[in-house]
Parts: C-alpha cells; sequence; structure tokens
C-alpha cells in the first residue's frame, strides 16, 4: 500500500533544497521574487520545483534556440503575444522559464490563462503558483499597473488544440489584447513559436467526448489515451525556435482604445507578422528534429542566444 | 461560336472582340467547354464573394498561386465569364520566358498580358477587370510541404493600382496546391534548360506530355474578400511605395489568414 502521507512528506522536504538549488543558478531571478507575496498566489518555491523539468526540456529535449530574449525589457510593462501550440501550453512554460535563466535582467512572466484551466483540480493550484493570473480585465490591468511582463495568447484554446494538419496556422486573434496595451500605453512584443505544434501530432479533435467530459477538445495522438498515466504526456523531441520581436510601441492615445477598427487592424497586423515569421522560418527548416541546419551547428545570422551564454 | 453566344450571352455582349495585347474573343469561345468542365466537374469549384467585385470600373484581383499551370486564373476567368454581370479578365503574368510562339498567343488570347507597370495602368485605364499572382513562378512550383503559405509578395506588382487608386479584392483559393503536388523544384536542371522551373510531380516529367500535366480532381475552394481602395497619405514616389509595400502585407496576411480558416473548415467537412 502506497502511504501517500509519506510521499508528500518527502516532497515537501525536497523543496527548500530545489529552492536553494534554484537561487544558485538564477540569483538575480531569485532575489528579484523571492519572499513576494502577490494577491494571485505566486510561489517561488512550486516555481523552482518545476523550472527543473522545463529547464530540461527546452535545454536538452526541444534543443530550443531562443532569439531576441533580449527584447523582453529589463523594467517596466509588456504585453507579450504569440501564436499558441501544442495541446499542453508548453510554450508558456518553457518561455517563462527561459526568461528566468538567459534574461540579463530576468523577468516573470505572468500568463493570462482561460478560465477552463481554472476547473480542473489539480491544474489550478499549480497554475496559480507557477504565476499564472485568470484571464479577466481587472486583472490584466493591475497587473499592467505593477509593472509586471503579461503573456496573452490571443487564439485561447482553439490554439492550443490545433489538429496536425493545422500546424501553424494562426487562428484570428482577438482584439482585446491591443485595446489593453492602447490603454494602458504598453508596449506589446510578439513572439513566434515553432516546435510547439509538432511535439503532440493530434490526429483527430473527438469533439463528442470533449464535449460529454466538459474539455475543451479531446485529441487522439499516438500515445493519448492509450498509454498509462504518465507515459502518454511524453512528447516528441522536435527541435524549437522561439523568436521574440522588437517591442512595437503603439503611438495611439488611450482613448484611441474604444476605437474597435483600430484595435482589430493592429491585431490582424501582429498576426499576420507572426503567420509570416511561422511561414519563413518552416521554409528554412530542414527537418523537424533536426532543425535549421540539418542537424550541425546552424550559420552565425541565426543567434543562439543560449549557447552563447553557457 | 454560336453556341458559345448563346450560353455565355451577356459575357458575348460586355467583351470586346479582340484588344492590343492580342485578346481574341474565338479562342475564348474555343477554350470556354475546356474551362467549363474543369470548373464544374474536374474541380468542381465553389465561388464565394463575387458579388464583392466591383460591378463597374476597374478592379485587381489578387490572389495566392500554386499548382504549376496557372489554374487559378483560368477558373476565375470562367467564373467572371459565366457571372450573373459577367466581365473579362486579364491576367497579368510573368511571360518574358515563354519562347513557344504558341503557348504565348494562346495565352494573350485568353486575356493573359505580360506583366508590366505600364500594362496595368493601360488595363486599369481601359475599366478592366485585372488579376495578379504576386508570388510569381516560385509560388506556382512551391513544393507541397508547403501548401498552401504563400511567398512574401512582390509589393512593387501592386503599385500600379495604387497610384491609379484602384479598389484591390484579394483572393483565396484552395485546392490549386493539391491538384498538381509539387515534389521538389530542381534549380539545377531549371537553369540548364533554360527554364524558370522544373517542378517534379508524380506525372510530370514522367507520362507522355498532356497527360504529365494532368491535375488531380480535388475540389476547389475560391474566396473573393473585401475590396479595398488604398488611399495613400501622399502624391509623392516615396508615399505611394510605403502604401504599396504595407498593402502587399496586408494581402499577404489576409489571404493566408482566408486559407488558413478555409483549412479549418474543409477538415471538419471531412
Amino acid at each position: 500500500v502506497v502511504d501517500w502521507t509519506n510521499i508528500q512528506e518527502a516532497l515537501r522536504v525536497e523543496t527548500p533544497k530545489l529552492s536553494e538549488d534554484f537561487a544558485r543558478r538564477c540569483p538575480a531571478y531569485y532575489s528579484r521574487y523571492a519572499g513576494e507575496q502577490d494577491k494571485w498566489g505566486y510561489n517561488i518555491d512550486v516555481f523552482a520545483r518545476w523550472e527543473i523539468l522545463f529547464r530540461f526540456l527546452f535545454e536538452d529535449y526541444f534543443n530550443l534556440t531562443i532569439r531576441g530574449l533580449e527584447n523582453i525589457p529589463n523594467e517596466g510593462r509588456a504585453i507579450l503575444v504569440g501564436n499558441h501550440s501544442g495541446l499542453l501550453p508548453i510554450d508558456a512554460a518553457v518561455l517563462s522559464v527561459c526568461s528566468a535563466n538567459y534574461h540579463p535582467s530576468p523577468r516573470r512572466i505572468r500568463y493570462l490563462v482561460t478560465d477552463w484551466f481554472f476547473t480542473v483540480p489539480g491544474l489550478r493550484e499549480w497554475i496559480i503558483n507557477t504565476g499564472q493570473v485568470r484571464a479577466t480585465l481587472a486583472n490584466a490591468h493591475e497587473l499592467l499597473s505593477n509593472d509586471e511582463i503579461v503573456g496573452i495568447y490571443p487564439e485561447g484554446l482553439r490554439g492550443v488544440g490545433k489538429t496536425f494538419r493545422e500546424r501553424y496556422r494562426i487562428h484570428d486573434f482577438h482584439p482585446g489584447f491591443v485595446q489593453m496595451a492602447i490603454e494602458t500605453q504598453t508596449p506589446l512584443i510578439p513572439v513566434a513559436t515553432i516546435g510547439g505544434d509538432e511535439i503532440y501530432p493530434n490526429f483527430v479533435n473527438v469533439k463528442t467526448i470533449a464535449r460529454l467530459i466538459g474539455m475543451p477538445f479531446f485529441p487522439i495522438l499516438g500515445n493519448f489515451p492509450w498509454l498509462p498515466f504518465p507515459l502518454y504526456f511524453m512528447c516528441l523531441p522536435v527541435k524549437w525556435m522561439i523568436n521574440v520581436a522588437k517591442p512595437i510601441h503603439l503611438p495611439y492615445p488611450p482613448d484611441r482604445a474604444k476605437d474597435k477598427k483600430l484595435c482589430l487592424k493592429i491585431a490582424r497586423e501582429i498576426q499576420f507578422d507572426i503567420q509570416r515569421e511561422l511561414n519563413d522560418q518552416l521554409r528554412e527548416r530542414k527537418s523537424a528534429f533536426t532543425g535549421w541546419e540539418g542537424g550541425e551547428e546552424p550559420d552565425p545570422s541565426i543567434l543562439r542566444f543560449i549557447r552563447q551564454k553557457k | 461560336m454560336t453556341t458559345f453566344a448563346d450560353t455565355y450571352k451577356k459575357y458575348a455582349d460586355v467583351t470586346v472582340e479582340r484588344n492590343e495585347f492580342g485578346f481574341d474573343k474565338v479562342r475564348v469561345a474555343q477554350a470556354a467547354p475546356i474551362l467549363g468542365f474543369l470548373y464544374e466537374n474536374w474541380f468542381r469549384v465553389t465561388m464565394v464573394g463575387l458579388d464583392s467585385l466591383p460591378e463597374s470600373g476597374p478592379a485587381l484581383i489578387v490572389g495566392n498561386n500554386g499548382g504549376i499551370l496557372p489554374l487559378p486564373a483560368l477558373m476565375l476567368m470562367y467564373a467572371l465569364m459565366r457571372a450573373e454581370k459577367p466581365r473579362r479578365l486579364n491576367v497579368l503574368a510573368e511571360m518574358s520566358w515563354i519562347e513557344d510562339e504558341r503557348l504565348y498567343s494562346l495565352l494573350t488570347e485568353l486575356g493573359f498580358v505580360p506583366w508590366s507597370s505600364a500594362n496595368a495602368k493601360k488595363l486599369f485605364a481601359a475599366v478592366e477587370v485585372v488579376a495578379l499572382f504576386p508570388e510569381g513562378i516560385p509560388g506556382a512550383v512551391k513544393p507541397v510541404a508547403e501548401k498552401y503559405r504563400p511567398l512574401p509578395f512582390d509589393w512593387t506588382r501592386l503599385l500600379p493600382a495604387i497610384e491609379e487608386r484602384v479598389p484591390v479584392v484579394p483572393m483565396a483559393t484552395l485546392g490549386c496546391d493539391d491538384a498538381i503536388p509539387v515534389i521538389k523544384n530542381l534549380d539545377w536542371l531549371a537553369a540548364l534548360m533554360d527554364m524558370p522551373a522544373f517542378p517534379i510531380t508524380p506525372l510530370f516529367p514522367w507520362l507522355p506530355f498532356p497527360l504529365s500535366l494532368t491535375p488531380l480532381p480535388v475540389k476547389w475552394d475560391m474566396h473573393l474578400l473585401k475590396p479595398y481602395i488604398c488611399e495613400p497619405e501622399g502624391d509623392s514616389r516615396d508615399h505611394m511605395e510605403d502604401a504599396a509595400a504595407d498593402r502587399s502585407c496586408w494581402l499577404e496576411g489576409e489571404i493566408q489568414a482566408e486559407l488558413n480558416r478555409m483549412i479549418r473548415s474543409r477538415i471538419r467537412a471531412l
């Protein structure tokens, strides 16, 4: 018989050690955010515990190349806007952990998360503790007035549940993020992620089952739902590339935020830009697993921020 | 010719017999049954948004291209021919590489016009509907792995329309890239043979000539989107160029987004 209390005790003992470890590795991040209590329940110990997994994922498993991480400002607020992908929102976690590890002045990224995730019991605490926030307008405004980096995936859940045939085809962006950026005079930073759409080749989306159990989508993969619990989360070791663009400062006064047409136009422009970036990168890519240079070191024009820092 | 005049009476009425670019209505009458067969029976084209085309006055239709042959242009030509308010379509295309005079004259007789901004302006002045596929030949032979991902549009092709304030209508075509799937484009062989491209498809160059270019019977969807008249900020060359560059980026994104939507709805339909 498994004694669950013992396991929980063991994990609780491990946590301080992991936090110390994390503090040693990312001193700037740790000193910035340690002991900070905010109303959304960010907990750096939980972040430190999960950081190991996601660092392994992006450094070794996905072999991530990130370009333009320095475009995330050292101080002040910003809104990150990206294309969503990969069933589990791994792209968000990877970018957070990458920012903690490799940004010259590390920032935590507060993602706005759809309500559905908060209805899943285990997931709810995890999402809250790692710094995610329920997506409401009030929360977003408060985060921005606290000078935080807010991450938004305007595609929402539709973007995560893309099937394999639709990979890297962006759903239309909801213009709410532009409205918020104009209202609060916040720069927008587009982020294009390649790789996420292929880690879980989602062949069919069984809508009937999804509706039955109240999920937004129910994918059928090679391993899901056939294999037992942890195994069905196994993803393919696809080569990842994240491009963080330069911040866009929108030259409009706050009262223009009510102009729906303007907001939609800017949202579309950003959507088209990200889509074009994805198309360009896909055209140059040799294969999904080896990436852009057939398994060899990429040419110097692709700035490999991570490897240079090592 | 008589049956053509009966079937496409309105088209025959509004269309000139010949024009300076070599258009010939007789040739169109000869081609009409073939185009009709391709449109109705082979590709079963669903055409949406033809009424968004301005009823009178010049217009520029900008679309994505694929599948070696200029099939999207021909299908659009036929759709406009049998429309409620028919218009004659001119297609601005890269034709300088064609050395075979029979092919060249066939294309011009159907309404293709070699691309130049002077020709484009002449067509706009003559109140014609013009189609343009700004990806050019590289877009037509893009491999099937990149299907329905338009190459970056050449914004200089849009300049005449911006300068003349002509409404620009984006068109997204789903089906053209599947009709003739290009496996690989052999650049070196193309250079050797002095051709713009040498695509390898499941049929080309393996089968004897006309068979090798047979398109697969894929169901086509063609969507015309909302027309847009561009108003540059000023009349100087710089303003025109900025407007054209912006607009071509926007058109590219709009067509790509529409293709994404169409692909999604097609998956659902299956």
